[in-house]
């Protein structure tokens, strides 16, 4: 979005958006129409840009959630693992065996 | 025990590298290098319980934090959850448990609680994201979501089958509805 100077004066509202891998400028007009039209974009923007923000601050708190649980998880299988190994098991093809010897 | 910070909801400097050093060993021992089973033995005896009981620790307060987390500020529903995780820690874990199925009983329900919570969440935002307006959220935001709640969903699983696995080798009668009576 952007307002464009003209030759004679004035200046003009434009939108650009994506089509495909092409990047489509729209004309909007000028004048007080074009002042809505922009202000309007410009509360769209925002809003979204606060909607990402809000979205990425619930993500990191989820991730945040789930950080000691998964830590814990992982603690667990190696101590699982290692007593089982020292307990005389072999692990093959995700099964443990009692290990020969 | 001498858990280093109180109320931390993370492994110590320590416990990472005993585990570390645990993981190392095993690998080793898999190997055939019958020096290192012997290491690993001796230090399972020797330090194994005191590493498996800082990581329940760790464990239950993580899964306390979830609960106060999902009762939304409820003092009755972050009770409710809090007897619920009890309940499950007594009947997953039976009577008299090893130290190894505490912990593994408490990574159970830990990631029990876990995808509960993310399962609701999800559902409440996808309910919001299917409508139009402000509300709505991006797709990319529902995808990453969805991934932490399968990676969850999965560990979970993995609990499941790794306790039974431990229980059955270690030759610890089965707990649950599908014990044998008698």
């Amino acid at each position: 979005m952007a307002w464009e100077k003209r030759e004679r004066g004035g200046r003009y509202y434009t939108r650009s958006r994506r089509e495909g891998d092409r990047v489509v400028r729209e004309y909007v007009g000028s004048g007080p129409l074009a002042e809505l039209a922009a202000e309007d974009d410009r509360t769209k923007r925002e809003l979204e840009e606060a909607q990402r923000e809000r979205e990425k601050e619930e993500l990191e708190r989820m991730e945040a959630l789930a950080a000691p649980i998964f830590e814990l998880s992982e603690a667990a299988e190696i101590l699982a693992h290692a007593h089982l190994i020292a307990a005389g098991y072999r692990r093959h093809k995700g099964e443990y065996r009692r290990a020969r010897g | 025990m001498p858990e280093d910070r109180s109320g931390a909801l993370e492994l110590s400097e320590e416990t990472k590298d005993r585990l570390a050093e645990l993981r190392s060993l095993s690998k080793r021992a898999e190997a055939g290098e019958k020096e290192a089973r012997k290491e690993l033995r001796r230090m399972v005896r020797s330090s194994s319980e005191e590493v498996i009981g800082r990581a329940s620790d760790v464990g239950r307060r993580a899964g306390q934090t979830l609960a106060r987390s999902a009762s939304g500020g409820d003092p009755l529903v972050e009770e409710a959850l809090f007897a619920k995780l009890d309940y499950m820690r007594a009947q997953i874990a039976g009577d008299d448990p090893t130290p190894l199925e505490v912990l593994l009983t408490e990574r159970v329900v830990s990631l029990w609680m876990l995808t509960t919570v993310l399962e609701v969440l999800l559902a409440s935002q996808y309910r919001r994201s299917v409508g139009e307006g402000p509300e709505r959220l991006s797709q990319s935001y529902i995808m990453q979501q969805s991934r932490i709640l399968e990676s969850a969903t999965r560990r979970y699983l993995a609990a499941i089958r790794e306790l039974a696995r431990v229980r059955k080798l270690q030759g610890t009668p089965p707990v649950g509805a599908n014990a044998p009576r008698g």
